[in-house]
């Protein structure tokens, strides 16, 4: 049974099905979780009375289990609630907005690396009449697999090879990871505007707007942060980002990009919260302003799937942030063989990587709720100056600081920085900053436009009332 | 509105770290992590977990509720053998000033007087419990009592009629003696 999994599945299957249901599965708690650092940062505790038995179930009725049932129960209700379509809305654009929101989610967890190169040996039969046993052993491996080496002869048989083949421990092997996910996270907007659209409310046609130019606008800065990693490694392939970042700086500091760029990771930090359209970021959605935002029309389980994903896309994208600064699954004691780290022969190993990669994910997404109650929400000039006049500067800046560092060590970081290029990439990183303070210092303010609107009839207006207005 | 009357504000200056943003988002985060700290590690939340800690239970210094000052459900008091007190004078019906209490009034069987309720209905719904029922009462035959968890599943429930009051009172006269 075994031999015949593991020669007709191909592994990524089961990886596809396991992460996309822990995904979504981890979704559901982490709005418990939001809930409860809400309540933390208020003093309060947060939902704690919906165990798992939900006061049914006989044994454990009324054990309460940190409120661990209220997020299903609450996902109970917005599947039973009534699915309330306005009159007048775009019938067709209303239906696939959220579908549109939860697709692009589900289909960006594609390249996460969750775990390295895993390495697996097999024994095949291989008739003796074959020509060419490297070539038939190539088709005895599932999709997605590589062969290494020819197959070995087992001593003492015939007709039995020993195969050796390698698999990414991860869903799509894909050398554009990057770029593949940045173009997948803008596909949000879509769904966001056409939501906004769709319910032909003002209200969430602001909301859809303001989404759109705070998404696009945080892409810029978004991408030329990742640009700054990309080009320290020469890649665009999440793993071997990862992989080259699984080694240490002297002898005890690991070799992680936050280290080295910690200012591209504070902007990259940033700018997944815009992303994410999360507070302070959150105007598609500002609850005292647009109702509700792109969603205020939605109800029940589209609600929810706008609601989702907005989950789902903390996970992705913290996820990346994993593994673009934080060295993915790399902990040490978890690196394989010191030539290629990512390498690694036992299942076992691979998955305690995926669940310190996911564990790291989390510390990140906590992060982003640590921040969601902290601060308050931006101004929407103050967010687009953010971005215009502070961060795309300030990456392009750090770009090019990173560019003249990866010219100067004549291309030799790619296989992996050493300590001496991870300090001066860390000095530049210090230099930047401190060269911003001394400029920021210099330009002169942005003009106050929207503290004193020149309407017409406002004290700031120049413009006289007309005659009989007085 | 006239010129003079306009106070122009100036906005405040900010300091050095203000203007910088992080620092003071940084600061932020850290008193936010304090309070993180402070009920996750060390259980020092404020919440009061209703059903089971109640505020009656509570000194009064510490956050705590006296019961004995506290309006809360009505109830209708009989007299030593057990006859409701009413006189069905509605001065409580007039007094009230939500127009909650309903009263029909019978000529009494009793000799001691000339009337009594036949209906005495309080919609608890509509009831603001400002007390003026009893403060109006001649006979203190209404009051209000320390109870104040009162639910029902229909708005018919909440019309407490004679019997339901005459209840509360059999519930709470050992607490709250007349």
């Amino acid at each position: 049974m075994i031999d015949w999994i593991s020669s007709h599945i191909p592994p990524w299957l089961f990886i596809l099905l396991v992460a996309h249901f822990a995904i979504l599965g981890t979704v559901a708690y982490l709005i418990l979780l939001e809930r409860k650092v809400a309540s933390w940062v208020q003093d309060r505790l947060g939902p704690n009375r919906v165990g798992l038995g939900f006061g049914i179930i006989p044994v454990v009725k009324n054990w309460k289990c940190w409120g661990l049932g209220q997020p299903l129960a609450d996902g109970l209700k917005f599947i039973v609630k009534e699915d309330y379509r306005p009159k007048n809305v775009d019938r067709i654009l209303f239906s696939v907005a959220p579908g549109f929101m939860i697709m692009k989610i589900i289909i960006s967890i594609a390249v996460l690396p969750w775990g390295g190169t895993m390495e697996s040996k097999r024994t095949i039969t291989i008739p003796a009449s074959t020509p060419d046993i490297t070539e038939y052993a190539q088709h005895q491996i599932t999709m997605g697999s590589t062969l290494i080496g020819s197959p070995v002869l087992v001593a003492g048989s015939a007709d039995q090879y020993q195969i050796t083949y390698r698999y990414a421990f991860q869903i799509a092997t894909l050398n554009i990871g990057v770029l593949y996910i940045l173009a997948v996270l803008s596909l949000a907007v879509y769904g966001v505007v056409i939501g906004g659209w769709a319910s032909n409310n003002k209200y969430s046609f602001l909301g859809g707007l303001r989404a759109t130019a705070n998404m696009i606008s945080y892409e810029i800065p978004l991408g030329l942060a990742v640009l700054c990693i990309v080009l320290m490694y020469g890649t665009l392939d999440l793993n071997t980002i990862v992989v080259r970042q699984c080694h240490n700086w002297g002898h005890y500091i690991p070799a992680w990009n936050v280290f080295s760029q910690p200012l591209a990771f504070v902007m990259f930090l940033v700018c997944i919260h815009a992303e994410a359209n999360r507070a302070p970021f959150d105007l598609a959605e500002a609850e005292q302003e647009l109702v509700g935002g792109y969603h205020t029309e939605y109800s029940a389980m589209r609600f929810a799937l706008f609601f989702l994903s907005e989950y789902a896309g903390m996970i992705t994208t913290s996820a990346v942030c994993v593994a673009l600064f934080f060295g993915g699954w790399d902990f040490p004691g978890l690196r394989g063989p010191a030539g290629n780290p990512g390498l690694s022969d036992s299942l076992i190993l691979c998955i305690i990587r995926a669940v310190v990669f996911f564990t790291k994910t989390i510390g990140i997404i906590f992060v982003f709720m640590w921040v969601r109650w902290s601060l308050p929400r931006f101004r929407f000039d103050q967010l687009m100056m953010l971005a215009w006049r502070g961060l795309i500067p300030i990456s392009l800046l750090l770009l090019a600081m990173t560019a003249v560092v990866v010219y100067l060590s004549h291309g030799q970081i790619y296989d992996g920085l050493n300590s001496l290029t991870a300090l001066t990439l860390f000095g530049a990183n210090l230099a930047a900053t401190l060269l911003i303070l001394i400029i920021s210092r210099l330009i002169p303010p942005a003009p106050a436009t929207n503290r004193k609107l020149q309407v017409v009839g406002s004290r700031f207006a120049t413009t006289p009332l007309p005659a009989g207005l007085n | 509105m006239k010129d003079s009357d306009v106070i122009m504000l100036e906005e405040p200056k900010l300091s050095l770290p203000d203007q910088f943003y992080l620092p003071q988002v940084l600061i932020g985060l850290g008193t936010t992590m304090k309070h993180m700290f402070n009920v996750v590690i060390r259980g020092k939340d404020r919440v009061l977990q209703y059903p089971e800690e109640k505020r009656e239970d509570l000194p009064v210094e510490k956050g705590g509720m006296l019961l004995k000052t506290y309006r809360g459900v009505h109830r209708l008091n009989k007299d030593e053998e057990g006859r409701v007190k009413c006189v069905a004078c509605f001065m409580c019906s007039t007094a009230c000033p939500a127009h909650c209490i309903h009263i029909e009034a019978e000529e009494s069987p009793w000799p001691d007087r000339e009337k009594y309720p036949a209906k005495f209905d309080i919609d608890e719904l509509r009831c603001i419990y400002c007390g003026m029922c009893e403060e109006a009462c001649p006979v203190d035959a209404i009051e209000l009592t320390h109870f104040y968890d009162i639910v029902g599943l229909t708005r018919q429930e909440m019309i407490f009629d004679k019997s339901k009051l005459l209840q509360v009172f059999d519930e709470t006269v050992k607490a709250e003696p007349m």
